[in-house]
């Protein structure tokens, strides 16, 4: 995935189409105050300088799906694994609750059921069928929306055809208004996704840690006379 | 019999069973009986039109099979059926491109909020007590239409109200030819951020009453004055695209935004250049950009046309505006202004935005006006890279409908006895939570000896009403929209339902329809048709003869076919219809300094609430996803907070999170302190959305409503509420407020302030 800082408006449709699609259970006010709230996807805000010469910057951050992942190998039970096709996948039935993952992700991205989510009749109905409701005791984490992945790959299959690029994409990327937000396949050096990881503008999150990153981040253009940097 | 037949046949069985005490089951069976189409396991897109803001985006309804639980009568059945399971923007749709902003997102929430009205209740308390019983839909209707034949014309019009939100859709032509068949008075519309100061501008300056469109992703370069256009203003969805073009999808070339306002909004934080001016003075610092443009020559005076002529002192070169003079008003850089009015002549094309809070004070028209003038000397209206407006679909009926009456001036002839009102219907609009307190509208609407609502939600209004009768959601009914801006395109959205009612509702067309009919009569004859889906039928065949993006030969096909495709859209064909016409002379407006409620000594402070990235106007607060979704610039949840610049909160000794009460002369609350870098030194500003009273579990009593602090001053020549121009004052309480930050905090302050 690749994410440009330039487009991000911090519109927060990314995080709502991703608690919309992936089940994510709202925990409420008193949770939500103890830190509890479970965002798979988040907007960060930066501020630099003071009053009246203020800039800010937004990021969009969801699992880096990284490489070298520091939530797999501590986790007892492989329930943080890698899977074949790069992701860090959680498998909820190996989960036993112990929280490692989540203290080794760099990137706070691992979210944990304190309790049991609670859906207020008729809200379950809105439940994605394709995706499993965790309970209590059960870490949880963006997928990069693996059910959009499987399907679409069972459909080229059926059809005996490769994927094509840009033939699905996860929910956050298919409602991203500015468009800041690309997804594909990474090791075909000609999808759209490929190019623009490899943009002078590129770089990953605290890549200093030797994680390996899957998502890109296109830092703020500035702006020259009308130029890109 | 295969499994799948006896599972339908069993599912029937038991909606039998389950709504046996109905009044005629064979009407209620229809609807239950599972759906042909669907298989489970297997997705079903759907087209549908987005409710959640006025923009009128597309949308793909993912439906799958589901068993809902429904009560009818007591008895709780479970029925499989289609149920929609997540929202998508309509990829063929020119407003949104198959975009969604987190209202649209969030729009399953509607559907399936628990605090909806399920079934049509009357009012057994006293009013405001919550006590429903409930009752049949032919009772309730019955007794609606016998309401209103009763109501005798006291000499002038029917003492009839229509209290609606603006609708944009054949629901407002429907309610207007109601109206009029019966005598009534045209339908008051509300919503808190209205854009009539705009609208007017827009009329007097270019010959059109409408919202603006932008053409960003041709811009090179946007300067905007105080609209969230990236957030909640005019068509987010539209805007953020044309945005992201603009930033990073033309090779080589990149437009800037310069955002000027008083309090960094979610927009002012993607700005390249962010700008502080005084609130309201930003029509001044307009005006100090043309002044340099002209004096400098880089366009002729005359490049403005009318909108230039709107101006006073247009003609001889703004003497009055020297960068030297605006900036001793607006607080900007008289350099700085040089610089910006080179830079946006020489990047041609460049536009320029006006919204939000410099409209909302007392000389917003003004301020709209110089901005015009300002679009109008670059040379970019009409033109790529500029602002233009939408060219309205060839439908009959659909000029704009009658102006009625503001809910402030509908409210003082209640209050007064010169416009005694005996019958309100109210649609979607909740002006008890969203009025200043000097208007009385609760006081007013607690004198109508009737009120029906047609909500599907008890709010803080339609918990006043004597009868409920709840409208389907967007997603159980017919919905159409007739986008007013955001594409260059004319626009007519439509969808079908894209899931059967949930629960014991009726979509307030049917419902008006029906009662006209029981009225008989002319309102019979004014409105021919069974059902609001007939009506759409008839005007959406008036589409059949013009070029657009759908065409049959037979009115069947052409109906199915717009229905498959969520609209009709006239393609290229019709942007010439863009073009702008110039509007007869008018006196020219003097852009003057804006007025406050309230003397500075007492109240140091501007009081500026905003549209909540989260909630709009407070309309999507009963929404779980909405509250816990964070704000963008504060990370907030669940709350409502003061935002309050560090200087100033350092001065007063305030901490994040203290729990201050803000007072103007109208009111005061109590909110926790933000400290918030992008905010001027006298500026506080407030998230309007939470501090409902009655509007479900999820937002009653929770946080304050900046709302209920405002002065009643109004915008000069429209007579459009100020809502940017009450002054207020803040004392520390000493206690803590609730403040839930996603984000932990602002990390990165407490460092900073030792420093300091």
């Amino acid at each position: 995935m690749v994410i440009d800082e330039d487009r991000c408006t911090g519109c927060e449709a990314c995080v709502a189409a991703c608690h919309a699609e992936n089940n994510i259970a709202t925990v409420g006010d008193d949770q939500a105050a103890r830190g509890r709230a479970m965002h798979w996807i988040r907007v960060e805000r930066y501020y630099e300088g003071d009053f009246p010469n203020i800039k800010v910057k937004y990021r969009p951050v969801p699992c880096q799906q990284c490489s070298d992942a520091p939530c797999e190998p501590v986790c007892p039970t492989y329930a943080s694994y890698h899977n074949p096709e790069g992701l860090n996948a959680q498998i909820y039935n190996r989960c036993i609750g112990t929280r490692y993952c989540a203290n080794a992700c760099p990137y706070l991205v691992r979210f944990f059921n304190f309790f049991n989510p609670v859906w207020d009749k008729p809200l379950d109905l809105q439940f994605n069928p394709d995706v499993s409701v965790r309970s209590v005791g059960i870490m949880e984490k963006c997928t990069f929306c693996i059910q959009r992945i499987k399907a679409a790959e069972i459909k080229a299959q059926a059809e005996k055809r490769p994927l094509k690029d840009g033939e699905f994409n996860p929910a956050c990327v298919q409602s991203c208004p500015a468009e800041a937000m690309v997804f594909g396949d990474l090791n075909d050096p000609e999808s759209k996704v490929s190019r623009l990881s490899r943009s002078n503008r590129g770089s990953t999150l605290l890549s200093e840690l030797g994680t390996h990153p899957k998502v890109t981040y296109l830092k703020r253009d500035t702006w020259h006379n009308g130029q890109n940097a | 019999m295969d499994r799948r037949n006896f599972l339908k046949i069993s599912a029937v069985g038991s909606a039998t069973v389950a709504l046996d005490a109905c009044g005629k089951p064979e009407h209620q069976l229809i609807r239950f009986i599972p759906e042909e189409e669907l298989i489970p396991g297997i997705a079903q897109w759907k087209p549908g039109v987005c409710t959640q803001c006025a923009a009128g985006c597309g949308l793909q309804v993912r439906v799958m099979e589901g068993e809902a639980e429904v009560t009818r009568h007591g008895q709780v059945g479970l029925l499989s059926m289609g149920l929609a399971k997540k929202l998508e923007g309509n990829p063929a749709h020119p407003v949104n491109r198959g975009k969604l902003c987190a209202w649209g997102q969030a729009g399953l929430q509607v559907t399936y909020n628990p605090d909806r009205v399920r079934f049509p209740i009357r009012r057994t308390g006293p009013r405001g007590s919550g006590e429903y019983q409930e009752i049949g839909w032919e009772e309730a209707i019955k007794e609606l239409a016998s309401r209103l034949s009763s109501l005798k014309p006291g000499g002038k019009a029917l003492p009839l109200a229509f209290l609606t939100e603006p609708l944009r859709d054949h629901r407002g032509v429907l309610i207007g030819r109601f109206l009029s068949a019966l005598g009534a008075p045209p339908a008051v519309k509300f919503e808190f951020f209205e854009q009539t100061v705009l609208r007017r501008a827009n009329e007097l300056s270019f010959g059109h009453q409408q919202l603006p469109t932008f053409d960003l992703a041709n811009a090179n370069y946007v300067i905007c004055f105080g609209a969230d256009f990236l957030g909640t203003w005019n068509s987010p969805v539209a805007q953020n695209l044309g945005y992201g073009t603009m930033r990073q999808g033309r090779p080589g070339q990149r437009g800037k935004l310069v955002q000027v306002e008083a309090r960094m909004s979610q927009t002012g934080a993607n700005a390249d250049e962010w700008v502080y001016a005084k609130p309201g003075t930003e029509g001044l610092l307009a005006l100090g950009l043309a002044h340099v443009i002209l004096k400098e020559n880089l366009r002729p005076a005359g490049a403005a046309g009318e909108a230039g002529d709107r101006i006073d002192g247009w003609s001889r070169g703004l003497p009055d505006h020297t960068p030297e003079a605006v900036a001793k008003s607006t607080g900007a850089e008289a350099a700085r202004i040089q610089r910006l009015a080179r830079e946006m002549a020489e990047h041609a094309p460049a536009v320029v935005l006006i919204g939000g809070a410099p409209l909302a004070q007392t000389n917003g028209l003004s301020n709209a006006l110089a901005v015009n003038a300002l679009n109008a000397l670059l040379g970019s209206v009409g033109k790529p890279g500029g602002v233009s407006f939408t060219p309205q679909p060839p439908m009959p009926d659909l000029d704009v409908p009658k102006e009625g009456a503001s809910v402030r001036a509908l409210c003082e002839g209640i209050l007064a006895g010169s416009a005694p009102v005996e019958a309100l219907l109210v649609y979607n609009a909740n002006p008890v939570f969203a009025t200043p307190p000097a208007w009385r509208v609760q006081e007013a609407l607690e004198k109508v000896a009737f009120i029906a609502s047609f909500g599907s939600f008890v709010d803080e209004t339609s918990i006043l009403a004597d009868l409920i009768l709840p409208d389907h959601s967007y997603l159980e009914s017919w919905v159409d929209s007739i986008p007013e801006s955001g594409t260059t395109e004319a626009v007519a959205s439509l969808a079908p339902p894209a899931m059967n009612p949930l629960h014991h509702t009726r979509a307030m067309p049917d419902v008006l329809l029906e009662a006209a009919h029981q009225v008989g009569g002319g309102v019979g004859k004014a409105l021919p048709w069974k059902t609001y889906q007939e009506m759409l039928q008839a005007a959406f065949e008036s589409l059949r003869s013009h070029p657009g993006s759908v065409s049959a030969k037979t009115p069947d096909d052409f109906w199915s076919e717009v229905q498959a495709k969520g609209g009709w859209w006239s393609g290229e064909a019709a942007k010439s219809a863009a073009v702008v016409a110039a509007k007869p002379s008018a006196a020219p407006a003097t852009v003057t300094e804006p007025q406050f409620d309230g003397a500075v000594q007492e109240y140091p402070f501007n009081f500026l609430p905003y549209a909540s990235l989260q909630f709009g106007d407070g309309r999507h607060a009963n929404l779980p996803w909405m509250q816990e979704m964070p704000d963008t610039i504060s990370t907030a949840m669940w709350s409502t907070w003061v935002e309050i610049n560090p200087q100033t909160a350092e001065r007063m000794g305030i901490r994040q999170g203290d729990l201050l009460e803000v007072a103007s002369q109208h009111g005061k609350l109590q909110a926790p302190a933000l400290i918030a870098p992008g905010i001027a030194p006298d500026v506080v500003a407030m998230p309007v959305g939470q501090g409902h009273e009655n509007y479900g579990r999820y937002a009653s009593h929770r946080g304050a409503n900046p709302i209920k602090i405002l002065g009643p001053q109004s915008e000069a020549e429209t007579g459009a509420l100020a809502w940017a121009s009450t002054r207020v004052k803040i004392t520390r309480t000493g206690k803590k407020g609730k403040l839930i930050l996603f984000g932990g905090g602002l990390r990165e302050w407490p460092r900073e302030y030792r420093r300091r």
